[in-house]
């Protein structure tokens, strides 16, 4: 009997492998939900540490004293700023892509511990309105479910240029998930594959999107903030323009940021990564000035109140949660194994959003599926989660001797890699270097 | 217009206070006409009720924008996207439209005495789009309901990736978008083009085409690939 030796191919991978043979059975890109799933680790958050207090510093009491999480967004304009009692937000997700009850359930768990909920690309959910404290809407280039008296019954108007999953292409949702209601919403024949545009149909660049934040405002009578969002690309100038139109709020979404359905190569191969999109936009806003002024919202794979400590101390405001909202909610728990076996996957690997065959009744439209997820329940978990990620912003906040978490700053951390150091401009541990600093003469 | 309409002097106020000003009347139920239009922008915006806005000149962008039940007339041209995203109403503009008329609405009806710039009608959800003159390239672009009537021409890539709209048009084509096809004209069709032609007082010509979308690229099918490579 031969010994069967296994060596791989450094190339062609396992991984790549079945690629090919699947774009050769499919006849197009693969197409799936979650995020990410590339083998080759991004620079991020994780590779940046804290320096909490010791002898330089004085820390607060980490279990007791006071540390302020209130979040205000939208300070430039309106009349009504958004307050929040934390700085974790729910990203938008559409009613679609996810299923009423999920929609319901972030509703209803981010308003127990005054967070807020976002529309997404399906229009805007009663019962999501109905049960969040704070909604925003979003206004993208589908359009669906476009409705002014949705704008008008918002607390804050997003306008999205992209999403950090597939920047510079519009939202796709098969039409497995195209039900007769979410067809209905959407005006689209039940069972499409549903391809958004990427444009916005009635304006394209910079000198127009001036005039339509306008007529946002005039719409709403300037009296809530407008966001901007955009898929993290060319980040600092993108932020510059965003500022230039006239955004209250500029939520910068990296290439980690989750989607119910996108073609695998946008979500492994576009875009930069979170890290580096809050680094850029943070430049960005000091080089026009706006920094402070016009607030900034950190997305894309925000997965735990470290990483939102962190996104907070390179410069933004606040963090977009999506896909570690829905794994509150019971995305990939193992429960229901055989549904999972059915898809071809198992708990704790499934990224099968797409097929709306979701076996915890998230990202479906199936009523049998859905049923497994009770509203109530679920959005216990998330209020959870939201208040678990909250205290461990501050007990970093408080180690670090920051009274406020919104006093958190680069000195409070050090880079781990060279990377990280480079892109942040933040000291390599051990040293008072970053790689691109320049040095002093003497 | 009514002899008890209220008089807006956009010369002698900015964009917010003519706005302002146009929705007390609308409040009092009062129609309202915009004097020295000056083609600003966002003149007219999110308005809501049984009430008649005039526009005494040129507007610039979105004016009429988000409009629900409301009657505007346009005296003169407008800019991009009047009447975007509309849910009622009726809006006429008498001169030209720029780019993106009519951008997305979901109900009511837009009437254009002249030509329209580009991607005109792109994204509609419902209502009803009617030209007296040409339209630019991509009208109808991804147009999920409603109809597009144009009485002149229709640039490049016309009813490109369509769903559920439908466009009839008299005069010349440059091309049509991917998934275009020609369909026979129904009598439900003939009502829309009846009620279109009477609210808009424009002649119907003597002979139109009707484009609808081959429903090709309705779903992903590997055998048409040479189809949905430009598409996909």
């Amino acid at each position: 009997m031969t010994d069967i030796v296994e060596r791989t191919s450094p190339i062609y991978t396992p991984t790549v492998i079945e690629e090919i043979q699947d774009k050769a059975s499919l006849g197009r890109y693969r197409i799936r939900g979650f995020g990410t799933l590339r083998s080759k680790p991004l620079p991020s958050l994780d590779d940046l540490t804290f320096l909490p207090a010791s002898l330089t510093r004085i820390p607060l009491e980490g279990y007791r004293e006071r540390c302020i999480t209130k979040t205000i967004l939208g300070t430039k304009h309106p009349e009504k700023p958004v307050e929040l009692d934390i700085p974790v937000m729910i990203t938008g997700m559409s009613y679609g892509a996810l299923s009423r009850n999920a929609k319901t359930a972030l509703a209803k768990g981010a308003a127990l511990v005054g967070a807020s909920t976002t529309s997404g690309d399906g229009g805007m959910l009663e019962a999501e309105r109905e049960h969040s404290k704070t909604m925003i809407v979003e206004v993208l280039p589908s359009r669906y479910g476009y409705n002014v008296h949705h704008l008008r019954r918002a607390d804050a108007v997003e306008l999205t240029i992209g999403q950090g999953a597939k920047p510079g292409t519009g939202g796709l949702l098969l039409g497995s998930k195209i039900s007769t209601e979410i067809a209905g919403i959407r005006e689209l024949p039940a069972g499409v594959d549903q391809r958004s545009p990427a444009r916005h149909p009635d304006f394209l660049g910079p000198d127009d999107m001036i005039i339509k934040i306008e007529e946002l405002r005039e719409a709403t009578e300037w009296k809530v903030p407008i966001f901007v969002k955009i898929g993290a690309t060319r980040t600092f100038d993108d932020v510059k323009l965003a500022v230039k139109c006239g955004a209250d709020v500029v939520v910068v979404d990296g290439m980690e940021g989750g989607t119910a359905a996108s073609p695998e190569l946008l979500q492994d191969h576009t875009g930069i990564p979170t890290l580096a999109a809050i680094v850029e936009a943070r430049r960005g806003l000091e080089d026009v000035g706006a920094f402070g002024q016009v607030q900034l919202i950190a997305a894309g794979g925000i997965r735990s109140g470290v990483d939102v400590a962190k996104a907070l101390a390179l410069g933004a405001d606040a963090c977009y949660i999506g896909t570690s909202a829905l794994i509150a909610l019971n995305c990939n728990a193992p429960i229901y194994l055989e549904d999972y076996t059915a898809l071809g996957t198992r708990p704790g690997h499934c990224h099968h959003c797409h097929t709306g065959r979701c076996p915890v009744g998230i990202t479906t439209q199936d009523p049998a599926l859905m049923a497994r997820l009770p509203i109530d329940e679920a959005a216990e978990r998330v209020a959870s989660f939201l208040l678990a990620m909250t205290l461990e912003v501050q007990m970093i906040a408080r180690a670090c001797g920051k009274a406020n978490v919104h006093d958190l700053d680069p000195e409070d951390m050090r880079a781990l890699t060279m990377e990280a150091a480079a892109i942040t401009r933040i000291p390599l541990v051990g040293t008072n270097w970053y790689p691109g600093q320049e040095r002093s003469s003497s | 217009m009514a002899a008890t309409a209220a008089v807006v002097d956009r010369a002698r106020l900015d964009t917010r206070e003519t706005n302002r000003a146009i929705r007390a009347a609308v409040a009092q139920g009062q129609s309202v006409k915009v004097v020295n239009p000056g083609a600003n922008h966002n003149i007219g915006v999110a308005l809501q009720g049984p009430v008649t806005l005039t526009v005494d000149g040129s507007a610039g962008y979105y004016c009429a924008g988000m409009n629900d039940g409301v009657t505007i007339e346009i005296t003169g041209s407008a800019g991009w996207g009047v009447a975007e995203g509309m849910l009622s109403g009726l809006v006429v503009v008498r001169g030209n439209a720029g780019n993106s008329a009519a951008a997305s609405i979901r109900g009511g009806t837009v009437i254009v005495h002249g030509d329209c710039a580009a991607r005109a009608g792109t994204g509609m959800k419902g209502g009803l789009l009617l030209v007296g003159g040409s339209v630019g390239y991509m009208t109808g672009f991804m147009m999920q309901r409603g109809a597009i009537v144009i009485c002149g021409d229709a640039g490049e890539a016309l009813a490109d990736s369509m769903y559920e709209g439908r466009i009839f048009i008299a005069g010349n084509v440059a091309s049509l978008g991917n998934d275009a096809v020609e369909a026979e004209i129904t009598p439900e069709d003939e009502k829309i083009l009846v009620d279109g032609f009477k609210t808009s007082g424009i002649a119907r010509p003597k002979r139109l085409r009707k484009i609808v979308a081959g429903r090709k690229l309705w779903n992903f099918h590997k055998h048409e690939l040479a189809f949905w490579r430009e598409a996909l």
